[in-house]
């Protein structure tokens, strides 16, 4: 008989034996592979359009007056003797009045009584895409604020700022996830196996009277925490993957969804996930085998 | 390992073996003896004369505490992992309590021998049928263990010892629940499998079965060797 033909037929018994245990077993590997890509899935969206939005950040530095050409070089020089830049833009009060009637278009006759001069004049600062960290962001705001002739600096405060808490909050959730995901496939698989070998005592004694080996005694052991691993992830992935197909069926359209594009994982992303859980509960089938299967 | 199961000569060899368990009870005291390879030998003595104790520590299911053991050609104790288990899929053990697994069918605690060695599925099924005919178990095939008499189990016990033709075959009272004509079906295999070239070590109780054979007898008393006959 073929060694792994008798110890998949060994690992098929031990599933049919405690197959209550198993099933909730499987289960709730699948639940916790469900509750971590899930939020791993947000946080992976939300990276990106984080990433897509920062692309059209610019901070604007209102002037107190419009700066001649010799103080549009001063400040050029100030911005960049802070950190490189992708681009500067002086804009002047005229270019600011064109660019606010462009705005309104039909509208534009509102500012028929209003004197071409009346917005001040402003510094586009478009920063390098290596500065785009809140902290740093911040600090060069700050920095622009506190040049000479500024009014105010704006670059969208509140909303980068609550960005960057709710990506910081989904980082803890996807790694308090990660844990649970950590603790149940390992403690579980292993609490699984432990309940087989001990409902087995009496024939694993057997086998190693009648010369069984180490390897076919413990393998059917390893193949059934494998099987857990490789069935919870595949079972909670597609769960997630059911979920993703309907939100995108049933809010498509113009939306926050279209303003993120969610994608779903990678190949490669689903490809470690699933070896990841594998992984796992081979870790806690093989500590139960360690523990409690002496031979 | 098989190698040194047939070369050698001598297939049992233990020399002044003792065992003792806690707190201070003597099982085995300084037992000292050789069985040739292909030699059926009889263990006989009173209950708690140290037969099964014997038993037990020729195949390593115990240590001795003191002495030493080898088979074929192996001190019995150092040996560990897969060397252990290869030599263990040489010698079959008919146990006194039989070790079956109450829950599998007669077939499946005979199969299980042949398993461990990793044997054809046809191999195992053909020889699973030919010890049951050959033990008068024909259609018990596929009857749970714990269905059968104990006499029935006996003989479960003792196929599955046979199954793998081992090179050493140790029998606990092979004969305990048996009637004249099973008994004569049961010394009928075993003197087959002597044939064949295994060798064959018997604890019993059962003078029928050793009175009027050739075979050497040795009999245990108090954990010591009261006398050994010499044999045809």
């Amino acid at each position: 008989m073929n060694f792994w033909f008798a110890v998949f037929r060994q690992a098929g018994r031990n599933l049919r034996q405690t197959w209550t245990s198993q099933l909730m077993t499987f289960l709730t590997v699948s639940l916790s592979v469900l509750i971590f890509a899930f939020f791993y899935l947000i946080y992976t969206n939300m990276l990106g359009a984080g990433d897509r939005l920062s692309d059209d950040l610019r901070l604007i530095v209102y002037l107190e007056e419009e700066p001649g050409t010799e103080m549009k070089e001063q400040l050029r020089r100030k911005i960049e003797n802070f950190d490189d830049v992708e681009e500067i833009i002086f804009i002047s009060k005229a270019m600011a009045y064109e660019r606010f009637a462009a705005q309104l278009g039909d509208d534009s006759d509102v500012l028929a009584d209003m004197p071409e001069d009346f917005l001040p004049a402003s510094i586009e600062v478009v920063p390098l895409q290596t500065l785009r960290g809140y902290n740093q962001i911040k600090l060069f705001s700050e920095y622009l604020a506190s040049l000479p002739g500024t009014e105010k600096v704006q670059y969208g405060q509140e909303w980068v700022e609550r960005f960057y808490y709710f990506t910081r909050l989904l980082t803890i959730v996807v790694l308090l996830s990660g844990t649970l995901l950590i603790l149940t496939a390992t403690f579980m698989v292993a609490y699984t196996i432990r309940l087989t070998i001990m409902g087995r005592r009496d024939e694993l004694e057997l086998l190693k009277l009648v010369g069984a080996t180490n390897s076919y005694i413990r393998t059917p052991f390893l193949i059934e925490g494998i099987l857990q691993g490789f069935m919870g992830s595949i079972i909670g992935l597609s769960a997630l993957y059911g979920l993703f197909r309907w939100i995108s069926l049933h809010f498509a359209g113009p939306g926050i969804l279209n303003l993120f594009q969610f994608n779903f994982f990678s190949f490669q992303v689903t490809l470690i996930i699933v070896l990841g859980s594998i992984s796992l509960c081979s870790l806690g089938s093989y500590s139960s085998i360690r523990k409690f299967l002496k031979i | 390992m098989a190698e040194n199961m047939n070369s050698d000569n001598t297939m049992i060899e233990m020399i002044k073996v003792s065992r003792t368990y806690k707190p201070n009870i003597t099982a085995l005291s300084d037992i000292s003896f050789s069985i040739k390879t292909g030699e059926m030998f009889f263990l006989i003595g009173r209950s708690g004369a140290g037969k099964t104790t014997l038993l037990k520590l020729i195949c390593n299911m115990e240590v001795p505490t003191k002495g030493l053991i080898e088979v074929a050609g192996h001190n019995i104790n150092q040996l560990k992992g897969n060397d252990l288990a290869h030599l263990r899929q040489k010698i079959g053990v008919a146990y006194q309590d039989f070790k079956l697994l109450s829950d599998r069918t007669v077939a499946e605690n005979i199969a299980i021998s042949m398993e461990v060695s990793c044997k054809k599925p046809r191999a195992i099924k053909q020889q699973v049928r030919d010890l049951l005919d050959q033990l008068l178990l024909t259609d018990k095939h596929n009857t749970i263990t714990s269905e059968l008499s104990r006499g029935e189990q006996q003989r479960v016990a003792l196929a599955r010892a046979v199954a793998n033709s081992p090179r050493l075959i140790l029998v606990d009272e092979p004969t305990g629940n048996l009637d004249a004509a099973t008994t004569k079906q049961v010394m009928d295999l075993l003197n087959r499998s002597k044939q064949s070239g295994a060798t064959i070590v018997i604890a019993t109780h059962d003078a029928s079965i050793y009175q009027q054979s050739k075979h050497r007898v040795m009999e245990l008393q108090n954990g010591a060797i009261h006398s050994l006959t010499k044999g045809a």
